[in-house]
């Protein structure tokens, strides 16, 4: 089976090397035959790929510790669930799963588009078997994860267990589902460059690819931010750390992209912003696996091969040689119609918008970077942190917070004074009121609090703007219609799912600002070493240690658990349990972290040290509005959902768009 | 309209610019220097008072709790030749111990002693067992009986050093 596996991967590589070839010399000859030949390689390419899986997947599975990489990763006692898992816990397994994801959506995209959009498909397949050929390219010459053991051991040394939790089984492939999800709307891109179809076919055609794949990125972030959270154990959701960055620049650029699109189709502005921008998000997701898997810059998560990192960065540079060619080529075909009129407009708002999604995006790019470019031009190794992202982050931030509010309603081409004061008016003083009674109770000391202010009015001034769009829209319908409050506004969403779908996406926007205000500002932590029976005082809240208890939970993990009582006011209301884990064969222990959760604040539990005496190093952390984030990521999911939902009117306008292109060029294996 | 578009790339520009200040004042005001211990010691006058970071190796038995307050903590780096005494207070790591390879950030005061205000185990990675196992090699026979010192059943003694 596991030369069978191997053996797939490289007929998948022999027969995605054919399609590239065949497809480019069918278009060039003219060469029915070839065409027909070359269109069944992205098929035969997924059904290799998901065989090769499939014996990693068996290995894993029967442990089949004959292999290196099952030996690596998994052990006799692992639960199915982690087996399962453990296909993506290392180096080798995650490229087999990377290219098993981008096999697969480049044959759904494939059946999706094959009779439809015969002028852009030879290219648009090219080039998704071109990175098809260099995934499968590593998986058979550099990181084969079939590679064997001339003496299978009897046992396997066991997945991390840092790594052994529920999050390891939904964020990473959530992470790459999003990752890979952008290779398809890259993949049409270029080949609306190299075809000159450069109207917005490409961009329509790939609409649901990109928000789908924008959708499993931001999830992937959130889902990130909270295993850190839960289960890292170090108080935060977030640290700035190289591979987080990498996940975070292609949602920017993604966010940002998914943004200009809508001028791009209204107004046929733009072009070559959009096409450069689709171009970055998918050259940010092959940095951000260069970052992950080079070594070349110190992380929390980097994997352990750094030859690999080259390859990357060599497909990087050829990637955005590539890119930077065919735009400059097609540059007098991107010309735009229309031009922008007035400051004061929703297209210059989007514009802005674009601007400084790309300005945090290229802060965090700089500052992942700097340590490299300090050392070669200076000569010394400079690093930044948290603060440098915060300190330049967060005003950006701001301002777009402030966009998020503006743009959806500020007119377009250009706004009046009568419109500015209608639309606006009502969500200002909303926000000024809030802010003037906001200001007696919250302090406004340091810079950090003064930040937190502002975003909070400004969250209450972008909810006004929302919740003014929503009753906007559904008082006219039930004027119009004689529908109930609430009919109407389901009835308004469920008629326009682009528009109020991305409203329900911005409520969730503003809530994880909030949370990040919130928790960024007032938060407060406190560590001490008790005895048993001492306590520690942190905000209005006692902590005290109470005991120690050891088990052995299995043969190979144990756990110490602390037991803490958190008072309030005198009285109690919670139990914590924070331990630490031991694993048998890992020489680091796990800390578990207990946390008590509300809408206000976290209570979060850290046991951090214990000594011979059974005296423990409690660290307590006051994280308030930290729920925030998590209520606004599912209200994010929510909404991208509505707007990512089948919409017959679109597709009966699509349909028609179609027929006029058809009849324009008329097919040529017809 | 050469005059609108000239409006907008003002604007662009300033905006532009804004976040370029902002990026370089952030670096300016925050960003840390990166020495291994040698690399510090050979220049020790020079960055007294700014932000370092510094990697190096735990003196094996140069760890000392204060007795009062057990998160106050004094030890020693090495690299190859230099010595660096560290002052830290607050949680250790789990896997901070002699021989462990750390990184300390913090300042340098004129008596050479380094206050730490943070100590990172290096690479902590998550996806690195393979490392801590102690290297063994794919190609090569996978040791895994000598692989490394399994921890001791955690009873509440076992742990920590003092």
């Amino acid at each position: 089976m596991n030369d069978f596996g191997e053996f797939a991967l490289l007929v998948a590589l022999a027969t995605a090397l054919y399609g590239c070839v065949s497809y480019v010399m069918a278009v060039r000859g003219n060469r029915v035959d070839l065409y027909l030949s070359a269109d069944k390689t992205p098929l035969i390419v997924w059904a290799c790929v998901a065989i090769a899986s499939a014996a990693l997947w068996r290995a894993f599975l029967t442990d089949d510790f004959s292999l290196q990489y099952v030996w690596a990763y998994s052990n006799r006692e692992m639960g199915t669930f982690y087996k399962i898992a453990s296909f993506w816990g290392g180096q080798k397994g995650s490229l087999l799963f990377w290219t098993l994801l981008l096999t697969t959506y480049m044959s759904v995209a494939y059946l999706q588009n094959r009779k439809k959009n015969v002028a852009l498909m030879p290219a648009a397949m090219t080039v998704m078997l071109v990175i098809v050929v260099f995934f499968l390219f590593l998986l058979n010459f550099s990181t084969n994860p079939f590679e064997r053991i001339p003496l299978p051991p009897e046992d396997g040394r066991g997945l991390n267990p840092l790594l052994q939790n529920y999050w390891m089984v939904i964020h990473p492939p959530t992470l790459y589902l999003g990752y890979v999800g952008f290779t398809v709307p890259f993949a049409f891109a270029i080949a609306a460059l190299i075809t000159k179809n450069l109207d917005d076919g490409w961009i329509r055609l790939t609409r649901k690819w990109t928000l789908m794949a924008w959708f499993f990125l931001c999830m992937g972030n959130l889902f990130g931010a909270a295993w850190a959270y839960v289960e890292l154990g170090w108080g935060g959701y977030w640290a700035w750390d190289p591979v987080e960055n990498a996940a975070f620049m292609p949602l920017l650029v993604a966010t940002a992209y998914l943004h200009s699109v809508m001028i791009q189709e209204k107004k046929d502005m733009m072009k070559v912003w959009n096409m450069s921008l689709i171009l970055l998000t998918f050259v940010m997701t092959i940095f951000g696996t260069f970052i992950t898997r080079s070594g070349l810059i110190q992380s929390v998560h980097t994997f352990d091969e750094a030859t690999l990192g080259y390859y990357f960065l060599g497909f990087l540079g050829v990637v955005i040689a590539i890119c930077t060619g065919l735009i400059l080529k097609r540059l007098p075909l991107l010309k735009s119609k229309n031009e922008l009129d007035s400051f004061l407009s929703r297209e210059s708002s989007f514009l802005f918008n674009n601007l400084l999604l790309l300005g945090i995006g290229f802060a965090t790019f700089w500052g992942t970077i700097f340590p490299i470019i300090s050392e070669a031009v200076r000569g010394v190794k400079i690093t930044v942190g948290p603060p440098f992202y915060n300190q330049v982050n967060v005003p950006i931030g701001l301002a777009l917070l402030a966009l998020i509010g503006i743009g959806p309603l500020i007119a377009w081409r250009r706004a009046t004074l009568s419109n500015l004061k209608k639309n606006f008016l009502k969500p200002l003083a909303a926000a000024l009121l809030f802010g003037a009674a906001l200001f007696a109770f919250v302090p406004l000391g340091g810079r950090a609090d003064i930040l937190a202010y502002v975003a909070f009015v400004l969250c209450v001034f972008v909810m006004g703007c929302i919740v003014s769009e929503f009753y906007k829209g559904a008082a006219a319908r039930m004027d119009l219609h004689e529908e109930s409050g609430l009919g109407a506004l389901g009835a308004l969403t469920w008629r326009n799912k682009r528009r109020y779908g991305g409203y329900v996406v911005h409520v969730g926007v503003v809530l994880i600002f909030a949370g990040i205000a919130g928790s960024q500002a007032y938060g407060t932590h406190d560590q001490k070493h008790l005895k048993k029976g001492e306590s520690l005082q942190i905000r209005d809240y006692t902590v005290t240690y109470e005991r120690l208890l050891a088990m052995e939970e299995t043969s190979v993990k144990s756990r110490v658990i602390a037991q803490v009582g958190v008072y309030k006011n005198g009285r109690r209301i919670w139990t914590g349990q924070p331990e630490k884990e031991f694993y048998k064969g890992q020489n680091q222990p796990v800390s578990e972290v207990d946390v008590l959760s509300s809408w206000r604040e976290d209570v979060y539990l850290i046991l951090a040290d214990f000594t011979e005496d059974e005296a423990a190093t409690l660290k307590v952390y006051i994280n308030p509005m930290v729920s925030w984030i998590w209520t606004g990521g599912w209200i994010i999911a929510f909404g991208t959902v509505v707007c990512m939902w089948p919409d017959r009117l679109e597709e009966r306008r699509r349909v028609m768009r179609q027929k006029k292109q058809e009849a324009a060029f008329s097919p040529a294996q017809e | 309209m050469i005059n609108k578009k000239a409006k907008f790339i003002a604007g662009s520009v300033l905006i532009v610019a804004a976040i370029a200040y902002l990026i370089s004042a952030g670096i300016s005001t925050t960003s840390q220097y990166f020495f291994t211990v040698d690399e510090l010691l050979a220049q020790k006058a020079s960055y007294t008072g700014a932000g370092l970071k510094v990697k190096g190796t735990v003196v094996d038995g140069s760890i000392v709790r204060d007795p009062n307050d057990y998160l106050k903590v004094n030890f020693s780096i090495v690299e190859k030749t230099s010595n660096l005494k560290v002052v830290y207070e607050g949680v250790t790591p789990d896997m901070f111990a002699g021989g462990r390879e750390v990184v300390v950030e913090g300042t340098l005061t004129n008596d050479g002693v380094f206050h730490a205000n943070t100590l990172l185990t290096s690479c902590p990675s998550k996806y690195e067992a393979e490392k801590e196992a102690g290297k063994t090699h794919p190609g090569t026979l996978p040791g895994y009986e000598s692989k490394e010192p399994a921890l001791e059943t955690p009873k509440v003694s076992s742990k920590t050093t003092i």
